[in-house]
């Protein structure tokens, strides 16, 4: 006769019962535990940045011109409406623009051909190399500034000795605003390398070596295969150079241009700081602060989903 | 169609000499295999090939012609990586159509081509996929297929199954193998794993630290191995070897170790005393019954069982004879249990000879020299026996 086979006998499990309320409570005692590490930076966090935000907002609906002894007037949105109709409103947006495309050359063009070009430079050469590169960020700006004063002085500077010319550049609308655009540009030009150099180092080298194989020109290789690969470092460049052009420029401008000749170098960061501290109006560079604030954390949100779609990860 | 010659090719990192003085010759159609151990230099010696890496010394021929300092795009040949390299931001259609649309191709042609191979390798519904929407075998396949795409002279393979499952691998295994078959290229195949390497190759190079050990088909390299390393590396489980010494006795040479005793025949008083390591095969050591009385001038061996070993058809012993491990293959079941006592016997022409000081294969001279003479040189393709 013939039987069936027994299929595995079922294991007798026995039911853990179900967690008593102190078991509850040491449970929920252990999921706070990662909150506590996090807490001291979430406190410096909202001291510093969320709070002062918060004030800034407040700050909007007040006239006030910072003395202590000068009570805060409720004005409603009435810093908001100036700030529409005041022309430099405009026009330091404009700035802003051309401060930003100024400063693409020098933050993704230079960065990426000077990483193409430095990728067979090896060993110490790389560091020192790299070294160099790096050293401009290291300087202060205002130290920087006052060499680069020096350097661009009308009669005795060495850039109209140079290029033989007798521009004053930081007292004629246009070389001023370029100036500026050329000094913040040395000054982060090493940062926007070294990204680009780790961003490089990053792609595995077999694509170009397949790529070589599959019948690809050294030109093809950097133009089909590197610089795809490099989108997401070079998406965080142009991210950090829309956002933050404006903030890199400051200390140059306050001392090299203190935002002129007649306005031509003041973008938006120096507008509201014009605002606040110049023209003792509180409310409206608060009111500036927001508009900013909210207009710069839209064209992020729109960058980050834009580099999402174009971006290729080397996974 | 080509024909790969390698002369003297050397590359050393630094310190590190990867590949050491290797001479091959790939005939065109040729099936080989590129087998050792990880480190060994396999990558590195592929790589040379290809171009990607230039060697310190040496130099490639492709059908005559020196490639040495040809760039890789001029090269001919096509490479699957370890990694697969796949372009991670083109599709599937894309990736495989590259090498033409690199060379300047009619998009047309491009289309097709890409569409033929393709079919061929099953991966029309993949086309509009990227890389990392495919898994582990269809990356494989990708990579395959944009090797096939150009209709190189040759193909470099680096390690190309290594990143598949047991069932994959083998599956193919056996498809690399049909697409040789149908395609008539030259093949160089980069593996650690000596399965791959005895199915899937008409020759085998085995490589240890950069050095080429022998060069033959399967079956020379399995049952003459040129270098105790060979020996040892090839076969599941792995050649036993033990350390003996050959003496004369009673007109006869034979071959003693601690419960070892072998006799080789004839008189050869001149190898008498020579110290040897001898190698015998798992499926090559028989038991003896331990009540039946020796036969006279029976190689006999004699240890104790460690472990037993139960691989479904077969059973392996694994035996401690004086003090080295032999493992011992037969039908299951081998009727022993760990700590028994165990008799063995071999044939004496299935017992490998090896000197300890260089690890070559001893062979034996025809009987007008009368010597067992070491083998030193590498042999390369058209000598394929140690001589
Ligand atoms: N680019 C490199 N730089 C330094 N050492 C390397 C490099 N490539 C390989 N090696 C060394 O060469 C040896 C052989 O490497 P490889 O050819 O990758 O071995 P395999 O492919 O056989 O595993 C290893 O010791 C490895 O560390
Ligand atoms: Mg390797």
């Amino acid at each position: 006769m013939f039987v069936e086979l027994d299929a595995p006998a079922p294991v007798a499990v026995r039911a853990v019962p179900p967690p008593s309320r102190s078991a509850r409570l040491r449970r929920a005692g252990r999921s706070l535990v990662p909150y506590l590490y996090l807490a001291p930076g979430l406190v410096l966090l909202g001291i510093w940045v969320y709070r002062p935000l918060v004030q800034t907002g407040q700050l909007s609906f007040f006239s006030w011109n910072l003395l202590p002894t000068t009570p805060m007037v409720p004005v409603g949105f009435e810093n908001y409406e100036r700030l529409f109709t005041l022309p430099e409103f405009g026009t330091s947006i404009w700035r802003t623009v051309v401060l930003v495309l100024g400063l693409l050359p020098f933050t993704v063009v230079v960065p990426v051909a000077v990483g193409l070009l430095a990728r067979r430079v090896r060993g110490r050469a790389a560091v020192i190399y790299q070294a160099l590169v790096f050293a401009p960020l290291l300087i202060a700006p205002v130290a920087g500034a006052a060499v680069w004063q020096w350097l661009l002085d009308p009669r005795s500077g060495a850039i109209n000795q140079v290029l033989g010319t007798t521009t004053n550049w930081l007292q004629e609308p246009g070389p001023a605003q370029l100036a500026i655009i050329v000094i913040t540009g040395w000054h982060v030009l090493g940062f926007a390398v070294l990204v680009v150099a780790a961003g490089l180092a990053g792609i595995s080298d077999d694509y170009a070596g397949a790529a070589a194989l599959d019948g690809a020109t050294p030109g093809q290789v950097t133009r089909w295969i590197t610089l795809p690969l490099l989108s997401p470092t070079l998406v965080f460049l142009v991210l950090m150079t829309v956002l933050l052009s404006a903030q890199w420029s400051f200390p140059l401008i306050d001392t090299l241009t203190n935002g002129g000749p007649a306005g031509a170098t003041t973008n938006v960061y120096y507008l509201l700081w014009d605002y606040g501290f110049h023209s003792f109006d509180a409310g409206l560079g608060a009111a500036a602060g927001v508009i900013f604030f909210a207009g710069f954390g839209v064209i992020a949100a729109a960058l980050v989903a834009l580099s999402d779609r174009v971006t290729f990860h080397d996974n | 169609m080509s024909r790969i010659q390698i002369e003297g090719l050397t590359r050393r990192f630094g310190a590190v000499t990867a590949v050491d003085h290797v001479d091959l010759d790939v005939p065109d159609g040729d099936f080989l295999v590129l087998l050792g151990p990880s480190g060994c230099g396999k990558s590195t010696l592929l790589r040379m090939l290809a171009g990607l890496t230039p060697p310190s010394a040496g130099r490639i021929l492709l059908d005559g012609r020196d490639i040495t300092a040809t760039p890789p795009r001029d090269r001919d040949l096509a490479m699957v990586f370890q990694s697969y390299a796949l372009y991670p931001h083109l599709t599937v259609a894309r990736n495989i159509g590259f090498p033409l649309r690199a060379r300047r191709r009619p998009r047309p042609e491009v289309a097709s081509r890409t569409e033929t191979v393709a079919r061929v390798l099953g991966l029309e519904e993949l086309l509009h996929r990227r890389p990392r929407e495919l898994s582990g075998g269809q990356r494989q396949r990708v990579a395959l297929a944009r090797a096939l795409v150009r209709d190189p002279g040759a193909f470099l393979l680096d390690e190309p199954l290594s990143n598949l499952d047991a069932t994959l691998r083998t599956a193919t295994r056996a498809e690399l193998t049909e697409l040789h078959r149908r395609l008539g290229s030259t093949f160089v195949h980069v593996t650690h794993d000596q399965v791959e390497a005895m199915t899937m190759a008409t020759r085998i190079a085995v490589l240890n630290a950069g050095r080429l050990e022998q060069v033959g088909t399967a079956a020379q390299v399995y049952d003459e191995p040129a270098s105790v390393f060979v020996a040892g590396f090839l076969g599941s489980p792995a050649m036993g070897l033990l350390p003996g010494r050959i003496e004369h006795v009673e007109g006869s040479l034979r071959v003693l170790a601690p419960d070892v005793d072998i006799p080789l025949g004839g008189p050869d008083p001149e190898d008498a005393g020579r110290e040897v390591v001898l190698g015998i095969r798992a499926e090559h050591l028989l038991l003896v019954e331990p009540t039946a009385a020796p036969r006279p001038g029976a190689a006999l061996l004699r240890g104790t069982v460690r472990l037993v070993e139960n691989l479904g058809s077969e059973e392996v012993a694994h035996c401690l004879v004086g003090d080295a491990r032999l493992p011992v293959r037969g039908p299951r079941p081998l009727g022993l249990a760990a700590g028994d006592p165990v008799t063995l016997t071999t044939a004496p022409e299935r017992v490998h000879l090896f000197d300890p000081a260089s690890g070559r294969r001893l062979v034996r001279r025809p009987a007008s020299a009368g010597t067992a003479a070491v083998s030193t040189h590498v042999p390369d393709l058209s000598a394929v026996s140690p001589s």
